[in-house]
């Protein structure tokens, strides 16, 4: 009998990433939603059997689903796949009845065997009735995606060393040129006070910098949460930013390099400045780029006044390679 | 570097550049012994490789700030990250001397530390790894260009003759008082003042006598106003000072003590011996001012009333 099998991910890319990992010899249809409220539509339309859902949507996120599936008692069995990893998001939605804790990017012979785990066989099965239309995907969608599981690692090592909850919310992509670049930024306001540290990373044809932007009324949460003692100076600022952007941009340019195959050479980072606002970040840049790829994720941290936003910037000549690599990820 | 492409027999040369590459290179364990200990190291610490393998770091070199390497180094065991810390946070972690001990300006080596988690076959961080660049050139210039800023914008807003603000810096002084005052509900008074008959004086003595007058009763006005009192060039023999916190009764009293005290001053310049006076007009703060200038503005009629009533004299605003 053909299992009715939802795909739930506001990205596209994503979507598609999914529908390629499950099982070739599956009798199934595949559906799709693109937020909770969606996927909840789908459910009690009988599409959902098997429900593999995204955490970080827009409208009706991951965790509000769940609580829907669990108010309505809807006949689904929900599979998170979620590019947050952190415990704590693996605790709360298996209190909330998710069945399993799938890491993006989904591994094909991990879902076989989970599936497997619940009494879903399929090597008997002789047809595969997924249509998935592979050719053509929104590549901002991809970048997104990319990012998104990137940000998910780089929150898993910030949660463990900040012992809390970061809020994960849904990375921003833009093409700018240099002299547009506040506008990347949707978290930073031009009048916040501000502290920036930067860090060049190329390889293999891809390169760009990853711009840690810290905003300043962040610091007395963020060196209780460190257990830092004493007065929050300057020199004391300097050495919690420095903590964050080490963590921050290497577990991310980290979960990019290894998403995409490659090695990033990392250079020394570099402090922008103290007490500045945006605009004095590009004070003494001289370069002319007509367009850049940024990636803004802003990292939040649950019932703390901690904001601060890691900036992707990727040169215009890097993005025919990278675009080659991101297509890799659909096979 | 992949293990598979490197030959036994490599190894020699390969171990050759680590030991030779300008870069310091350290391997710890978790308690902090030491494994690696490069050329660099040895060099510019004057400790042998043989003498600290396989001892405490902390024991062998004192002046590192333990707890705070203690600090990053748990956190890459922990996380399995590296991490990076600058020389503006710390100048330096190994005291070293500057390498260039004769033409350098610096005493010791600026220092940004790199810290990488060393993973073992079987995917635990039981080493770190530690590099040590040498950034004295780029620290010692980016301080120096800091310092020259600093003295550049200080130079841009100082008056060269008497070391007063200039006119635009105390204007902005002043516009920031207004602000304050009027947020904060403060009082404060401004004063401006000018040389009577200046013009007098250079036409007699001579340009350089007029300067000496200025330098002089820019040396009064600082010895009679008080450290937090703001005072300015605003003009050729035109001064102004900002009174915080000081009501207009109590400027008066300031305005007649410096008046006495210039009057009283002879100024020697050549063969002359130069007496002279000052007019001097003070306005309070008021909620009847919109912006700063309307503020001095008042201060300004308060100082033409002097001229008009006799000069050498001080006068409040009124209405």
């Amino acid at each position: 009998m053909t299992t009715q099998v939802l795909i739930c991910d506001d990205s596209s890319f994503a979507r598609k990433q999914m529908a390629r990992a499950l099982p070739d010899n599956w009798d199934i249809k595949v559906h799709y939603a693109e937020n909770g409220v969606e996927a909840l539509d789908q459910i009690r339309q009988g599409h959902g059997e098997i429900l593999f859902l995204d955490l970080n949507m827009p409208v009706m996120d991951g965790y509000q689903t769940l609580e829907g599936i669990r108010n309505e008692d809807l006949p689904t069995m929900p599979i998170v796949v979620s590019g947050d990893i952190q415990p704590e998001a693996m605790d709360r939605v298996k209190k909330l009845g998710a069945l399993e804790f799938i890491k993006k990017p989904v591994d094909g012979h991990l879902i076989g065997q989970i599936l497997n785990n619940y009494g879903i066989s399929f090597e008997d099965e002789v047809s595969k009735t997924v249509e998935v239309e592979i050719d053509g995907y929104d590549l901002d969608d991809s970048y997104k995606e990319l990012a998104n599981v990137a940000m998910g690692r780089a929150a898993d090592l910030l949660a463990r060393l900040l012992k809390a909850f970061v809020i994960m919310p849904i990375p921003n992509v833009k093409h700018l040129g240099i002299k547009e670049l506040e506008m990347a930024l949707d978290n930073v306001k031009a009048d916040d006070s501000i502290s920036a540290v930067c860090q060049g990373f190329i390889g293999a044809g891809v390169a760009g910098e990853a711009l840690l932007i810290f905003n300043e009324s962040s610091y007395t949460d963020i060196a209780e949460l460190m257990r830092f003692e004493g007065e929050i100076d300057e020199a004391a600022q300097l050495e919690l930013l420095m903590d964050i952007s080490s963590v921050l941009c290497n577990a991310c340019l980290n979960g990019i390099a290894n998403q995409l195959d490659i090695n990033f050479s990392l250079g020394h980072p570099m402090v922008i400045g103290q007490h500045i606002h945006f605009d004095d970040i590009l004070k003494g840049a001289a370069s002319t780029w007509k367009e850049l790829l940024t990636i803004e994720m802003g990292y939040q941290i649950e019932n703390k006044n901690i904001n601060c936003d890691l900036l992707l910037l990727i040169t215009e000549d890097s993005i025919d390679t990278l675009n080659e690599r991101v297509s890799y990820l659909l096979e | 570097m992949e293990s598979g492409q490197v030959n036994i027999k490599d190894i020699h040369w390969l171990m050759d550049m680590l030991q030779s590459i300008d870069v310091g290179l350290v391997v710890l364990d978790k308690d902090y012994n030491v494994l690696v200990w490069n050329s660099f190291m040895e060099n510019h610490s004057g400790i042998g490789p043989a003498i600290i393998k396989d001892k405490n770091l902390f024991d062998m070199c004192p002046t590192i700030p333990q707890n705070w390497f203690r600090q990053k180094a748990e956190s890459v065991f922990l996380l399995k990250s590296s991490t990076f810390t600058v020389w503006e946070q710390r100048p330096y972690l190994f005291e070293f001397k500057n390498y260039r001990p004769i033409t350098g300006s610096a005493e010791f080596m600026y220092q940004n530390i790199t810290l990488i988690p060393l993973l073992s076959a079987d995917n635990q961080v039981r080493h770190v790894g530690v590099l040590i660049y040498d950034v004295t050139d780029i620290a010692v210039s980016k301080i120096k260009l800091k310092e020259a800023n600093t003295k550049l914008e200080s130079l841009s807003k100082t008056d060269h003759l008497t070391q007063l603000n200039n006119r635009g810096a105390w204007e902005q002084q002043l516009e920031k008082e207004f602000k304050r005052s009027n947020r904060a509900d403060h009082i404060c008074s401004v004063v401006m003042f000018d040389i009577d008959h200046f013009k007098k004086v250079n036409d007699t003595y001579g340009h350089q006598a007029g300067d000496e007058v200025i330098r002089r009763t820019s040396a009064l006005l600082q010895e009679t106003m008080r450290l937090t009192d703001i005072a300015g060039r605003y003009g050729g023999e035109e001064f102004g000072v900002i009174l915080v916190d000081t009501n207009a009764e109590n400027a008066l009293i300031f305005t007649e003590r410096l008046r006495q005290r210039i009057e009283a001053e002879t100024v020697e310049f050549d063969k002359f011996k130069i007496n002279y006076t000052v007019s001097l007009g003070v306005a309070e703060i008021s909620k009847d001012c919109e912006t700063y200038q309307q503020w001095l503005e008042r201060a300004d009629k308060a100082l033409y009333v002097c001229k008009e009533t006799g000069r050498n004299r001080s006068e409040v605003y009124k209405e």
